[in-house]
């Protein structure tokens, strides 16, 4: 079962994503990973990896990603390599490319996936339905081959140094309809870094009010913590988005992350999940956030905190 | 200027579930039905071209009867009309296919749909849904910038919070992530007048190989999880005081 | 003879004049009084109607009587009876005078005036003129001591472009003129009397008495005499010119304040009115003023600015930019700005905005802020409708999308999953699982009692904990009882107050299509919110049923022996009177007899019954966010610091779901943990009844602790 990988990168370096598809890939056969870029040649080593077969490079015009360049780049790919699956991570990126690329060529297709594995000859894939509270197993009668959009940070990042053979796949120019003008930090750079906080105190849409934000922001400034929150927050204006932890926000592994009122939506948690200790204060004892913490509470998330302020 | 916004009635589970018999879906008698979050803000977005461009807003659905109401939701913030195209399979690329059947002949200038819908949160549809338009796409648009004509500029909304400005030949199809805008409300008057109007139901024309096919559904189990803490909130806060202060030391 | 001569010393041109200054007086008053006519009638539809002679009936019984002035105000009630007395016997002793003079004598020949007639004339006439005068300085005293109700000090923020000084000088000028000419008038009768001293003019004791204190200085019959004619003209003139002003002045409220009164809807705020069916978005609520019912803006000029209102509301008195006195007045400012003396211009909108140049701009902060708790209707002596109003101007508000971001998602949620917590609908009847025994499905089975227990008492758990207390009892009774489990959806009492009047009618319909396929005898609710929309507004929806609140029907249970109180509870509590229960529906006397039967000693906080002090969370403001812009205390910890003052007070007492949140609150935020308790009623006679309180709830409250209190 041969499998190809594409190569996520920005700004000159291979993202994490990228490193875990070569794990989660070595499970179901030799590796090929691609890397589809401007000047790949540079990124190479970033991916030569224990478990990569092959390393192919394609040259594009643009300087970063440009989905119909990556799209005409992955189809000749797999005309050319014929790998019966095709990894990219669940991106932001692979979402303006990947499903075109398989409805295109008729390849079977999930996102957002967090189990692969084989049966017999058939892939299965496993993600979650309706909110993450239930899973299925899905598999792809009929399609020769399958592209899956694997979920951050389930599988570990690949390491190791690895030999794999390195090559260029020539493809045709594309005109790219949708171009890459600039990055832009999305954040004032005047604000607190979440990154460097040792101590992280997080809300999330379960402190209700607008108000309350103030009473947590007290709190964490008596504990010594650096005040974080969730999407639901920024989306609504409360904070700005440089206090945002998740996958659109930013990533953080502090010391202490004390959680209130956020149930652990998926890209939350990737932000988040791999912090030293993860403390969460919930009324629904069914939020996924304790499933990633290694302490929770079942409680009011104000009389908590008003609690804590007082031993503080 | 005619946009299109492709919408979802999205179903979603409490916490409590049961199974159909053949163990493939839950049990509809555990969902409520509701607009998908990403839709109202294209919704919005759609109207907002239209106050600032004027023209149309159109409003689509893949999707069995009781959807309708997702669209009338639509059309009670503003929407002028609203189509909706059933029989196809539930996947992405199934949905994709009724979805161009529809758009493809209504010479749209933008086409929008959410990023994501929150029940199956494939991420899919809509880009997909341009590859069998043929038109160009970006995805996970947090700003539009567009003046009725030519190309519109994008911010894409990266990991890690960063933007990538995009320039996107137009007619294109965008999708729209959340946060965009303030969807306005759709006060009932407007959805009661809205139920009187009449929705263009059409049927999908089928083909093509779905995307995926679910083999089993099931309630994952979970790991250990967290450590309980239990007691009085006063007891909760010193055990977390506790622990905080120990890992800090 | 005893009479006196009318016009005396004038000659004819000049008695010509006179009439002829009466004719343009009279012109000008009515004029001002045509003006106000088309004003009303720019409104939106017509003066109410219905039951003319009855209301007709009503207002004089409620103006003779003073029944509404003199509410929390005695001595003012006092003094303003005797200034209307004072001035309708002045004005109809003139009236007589002038039906003899013009008519009776040169037409029918009939001279009356005199003899004991004019005695007992001059009697009263003199008896009542000094009561006009020491009313009005009783008031003036009153009005000089700058009580808080005076103070005109706008709490909103916004910089009037009409600044209120005008309002006080106004004020003080209707005083002065009225006491003007009271003075006048006697000083006038003394100099007449002083100037030929007939002895029968001892019937008009003031103007004898001071006659002689004229007389005693020196004044000689032709010095009086002369001064009384010019001062007679003074007086005269002065009168005349007042008359001709009132339409014009804080005078008009002798007519606009019986007429407003009149008008009155005594359903008002607790039934509201529906829109008409396919309503357009400009008929839905007010955008600008010609918007306002007729009866509205006829209420509006009734405002004699007695600042009762604004005492009286709880968002005015928590620092919130309410005051209903200021929207009443700037709503007039707007009316007579657009539509009365200073011109008609084109109509703007009533919220800020840049073009609005007539009128003060109503933040829409202003209109949000209220908790629809009917304090300010309540106590209006002139009846005017601040509820109503205030609940169109917020239907208009809605109907344009132009809300907290809060209530948005809140009536979102509400209208998505048929409950204001977002929680799916099959949790609507969870808390019954806890029990050991199991609720009837009124849906499924005929019951006696369909208990509608509400949104906050079927899911919020610290008010799940009183729903299972309710139905223990109610089990305990052997009540047949049972629910609508999932057909219950939110009553829509409060989403009607915040204004959306069509998720109201959408809630309303559903859950009267669901109550209406059950078989029952009566409603009962827990949530007083339930009761008053159940009871007064889902008639007008087609659905008409017999409502009682849980703490009406637990008094009726002990009264009927079905529950006899067990443990005499012997705590020294507080009854704190919920809006929607006791000034909505009157039920003030149910709750303190239930307190009673189970062996509570009630001590009663100042602010009680009718005039019970909002917890803050009505009107849909549970659901806004916070709008309070000064440090005053919340109204919850208003209350609480009230109920603290009290001696040895250990528990306030709540029968309303909301309270039970707020207080609870309000008391670890006000820092009285250690002194007062809240506890529900329905808790409270279970613990008299000594029947056991659930364990634990829903995996997220604490075990109840029974042993302690």
């Amino acid at each position: 079962m041969s499998v190809l990988v594409i190569a996520e990168h920005l700004r000159g370096q291979v993202r994490d994503v990228t490193r875990e598809l070569i794990t989660a890939g070595r499970e179901l056969g030799p590796v090929t990973v691609a890397v589809i870029g401007q000047e790949p040649g540079s990124l190479v080593d970033a991916v030569n990896l224990d478990g990569v077969a092959e390393i192919v490079t394609v040259t594009i015009a643009a300087g970063e990603f440009e989905n119909d360049a990556y799209q005409a780049a992955v189809e000749a790919l797999i005309a050319d390599r014929q790998p019966r699956v095709t990894l990219l991570g669940f991106t932001v990126n692979s979402m303006a490319y990947g499903p075109a690329a398989a409805v295109r060529l008729g390849l079977g297709f999930a996102s957002d996936v967090h189990g692969v594995a084989l049966d017999g000859d058939a892939v299965i894939a496993t993600r979650s339905f309706y909110g993450s509270k239930v899973s299925a197993e899905l598999d792809f009668p009929g399609a020769d081959g399958v592209m899956l959009l694997l979920r951050p940070t389930v599988w570990a990042p690949a390491e190791g140094q690895g030999s794999a053979s390195v090559s260029s796949l020539e493809v045709a120019a594309v005109p790219s309809r949708a171009r890459h003008r600039e990055i832009v930090e999305a954040t004032t750079s005047s604000d607190v870094d979440i990154t460097q906080a040792d101590f992280l105190l997080s809300i999330g849409r379960g402190i209700g009010d607008k108000e309350n934000v103030e009473m947590f922001e007290e709190l964490a400034e008596k504990m010594g913590a650096t005040l974080s929150v969730s999407r639901p927050l920024v989306d609504a204006g409360w904070m700005p988005s440089s206090r945002q932890v998740g996958q659109s926000g930013k990533t953080v592994k502090p010391t202490v992350y004390l959680a209130f009122g956020i149930s652990g939506a998926v890209q939350h948690l990737a932000g988040m999940k791999t912090s030293g200790t993860i403390i969460a204060v919930n009324t629904d004892p069914e939020a996924a956030i304790f499933n990633v913490a290694q302490y929770g509470a079942k409680a009011d998330l104000f009389d908590v905190a008003e609690e804590l302020e007082k031993l503080f | 200027m005619r946009t299109v916004v492709c919408i979802k009635q999205v179903l979603q589970l409490g916490d409590e579930v049961e199974f159909t018999d053949d163990g493939l879906d839950v049990d509809p008698e555990y969902l409520d039905p509701a607009l998908n979050e990403w839709d109202s803000f294209a919704t919005e977005e759609a109207l907002q071209l239209r106050e600032r461009l004027g023209g149309e807003v159109v409003v689509v659905t893949c999707g069995p009867k009781q959807s309708e109401a997702a669209l009338r939701r639509c059309l009670a913030m503003g929407a002028d009309r609203a189509i909706r195209v059933e029989g196809a399979g539930r996947d992405p690329f199934s949905v994709a296919r009724a979805l161009a059947g529809v758009v493809r002949g209504e010479s749209a200038d933008l086409v929008l749909c959410g990023v994501q819908s929150s029940d199956a949160v494939q991420a899919a549809t809509g880009t997909a849904l341009a590859e069998l338009l043929d038109l160009p796409r970006a995805a996970v648009i947090t700003r539009l910038d567009y003046s009725g004509a030519g190309t519109a500029v994008v911010d894409r909304e990266l990991e890690g919070g960063l933007i990538d400005r995009v320039e996107v030949e137009t007619p294109a199809v965008l999708t729209i992530q959340t946060g965009i805008n303030e969807p306005r409300y759709a006060n009932l008057r407007a959805i009661k007048q809205a139920e009187q109007v009449e929705i263009d139901v059409r049927s999908a024309a089928g083909g093509g190989t779905p995307a995926y096919r679910i083999r089993k559904m099931f309630v994952p189990e979970r790991g250990e999880g967290a450590e309980m803490i239990d007691g009085s909130p006063a007891e909760i806060a010193a055990r977390i005081a506790s622990i905080v202060k120990e890992r800090l030391a | 003879m005893e009479t006196r001569e009318t016009f005396a010393g004038l000659s004819d041109w000049q008695i010509g004049l006179w009439y002829g200054l009466i004719a343009v007086s009279t012109a000008i008053f009515a004029w001002g009084v045509l003006r106000l006519v088309l004003k009303y009638r720019s409104g939106r539809g017509d003066l109410p109607r219905d039951r003319l002679v009855h209301r007709v009936a009503r207002t004089v019984r409620i103006v003779l009587a003073h029944t509404w002035i003199k509410r929390r105000d005695g001595v003012a009630g006092l003094a303003h009876a005797m200034i209307f007395y004072g001035f309708v016997v002045l004005f109809i002793g003139t009236g007589i005078l002038a039906f003899q003079d013009d008519f009776a004598k040169p037409i029918l020949g009939w001279d009356f005036w005199q003899g004991p007639f004019y005695l007992g004339y001059s009697l009263f006439l003199d008896v009542f003129g000094a009561f006009l005068i020491v009313g009005l300085v009783i008031l003036a005293v009153k009005r000089a001591r700058k009580p808080k109700r005076l103070d005109y000090t706008r709490v909103d923020g916004v910089t009037s472009r009409y600044a209120r000084w005008h309002y006080e000088v106004g004020d003080w000028i209707f005083v002065g003129s009225l006491l003007f000419l009271g003075v006048t008038g006697f000083f006038l009768e003394s100099l007449r009397i002083a100037e030929t001293e007939p002895s029968f003019e001892k019937w008009s004791p003031v103007g004898w008495i001071a006659a002689q204190g004229l007389i005693a200085i020196g004044v000689d019959g032709e010095t009086a005499g002369a001064a009384h004619f010019r001062g007679w003209w003074v007086h005269g003139i002065a009168a005349l010119t007042f008359v001709a002003a009132i339409p014009f002045t804080k005078a008009v409220h002798m007519m606009t304040a019986p007429a407003s009164v009149a008008t009155r809807n005594d359903r008002a705020g607790k039934e509201l009115v529906a829109l008409p069916p396919n309503a357009k978005p400009e008929e839905v609520g007010y955008g600008v003023v010609t918007d306002l019912t007729p009866a509205h803006l006829l209420q509006l000029d009734a405002c004699t600015k007695c600042g009762k209102c604004h005492e009286a509301c709880p968002a005015a008195a928590s620092g919130y930019p309410l005051s209903p006195r200021d929207l009443v007045l700037d709503l007039r400012e707007q009316s007579e700005g657009t539509l009365g003396i200073r011109g008609r211009l084109t109509v703007p909108p009533l919220f800020h905005s840049d073009e609005n140049l007539l009128g003060n701009p109503i933040r829409p902060e202003t209109v949000w802020s209220c908790m629809q708790c009917m304090a300010c209707v309540e106590i209006c002596p002139v009846g005017i409708e601040h509820v109503p109003i205030i609940n169109n101007l917020r239907r208009r508000l809605v109907d344009q999308g132009e809300m907290d971001a809060q209530l948005q998602t809140t009536l979102e949620t509400i209208y998505e999953s048929g409950n204001s917590f977002g929680e799916p609908k099959r949790k609507r009847g969870r808390w019954t699982k806890e029990l050991e025994f199991e609720i009837k499905d009124a849906r499924k089975e005929p019951v006696d009692v369909l208990w509608f227990v509400g949104d906050f008492a079927s899911l919020d758990p610290r008010n799940i904990r009183v729903t299972q207390a309710l139905a223990r009892i109610l089990h305990h009774a052997g009540v047949d009882f049972g629910i609508l489990y999932e057909g219950e959806r939110n009553a829509g009492n409060d989403v009607r107050r915040a204004g959306e009047e069509g998720l109201f009618v959408d809630l309303a319909e559903s859950n009267i299509e669901a109550i209406s396929a059950c078989e029952f005898e009566r409603i009962l609710t827990s949530d007083p919110h339930s009761f008053n929309t159940l009871k007064n507004e889902y008639p007008a929806l087609g659905g008409t049923w017999d409502v009682v609140h849980h703490s009406q029907f637990l008094l009726e249970l002990f009264e009927s022996s079905a529950l006899t109180p067990g443990k005499r509870l012997g705590r020294r509590v507080t009854y704190h009177d919920p809006c929607t229960l006791g000034r909505y529906n009157g039920v003030y006397d149910e709750p303190r007899a239930l307190i009673a039967a189970i062996g509570c000693d009630l001590v009663e906080m100042q602010r009680v019954r009718d005039n019970s002090f909002c917890c803050g969370a009505g009107g849909g403001r549970i659901w806004m966010s916070e709008l309070k812009e000064t440090d005053a205390p919340r109204p919850s910890e208003s209350r609480i610091h009230e109920a603290t003052a009290l001696d040895r007070v250990s528990t306030f007492v709540v029968c309303c779901p909301k309270d039970v949140t707020m207080y609870e609150d309000a008391v670890k935020t006000s820092g009285h943990e250690d002194e007062i308790e809240v506890r529900e009623l329905t808790e409270l006679v279970l613990e008299s009844l000594e029947l056991e309180q659930v364990a634990v709830v829903a995996g997220s409250a604490e075990p109840d602790d029974t042993a302690t209190t």
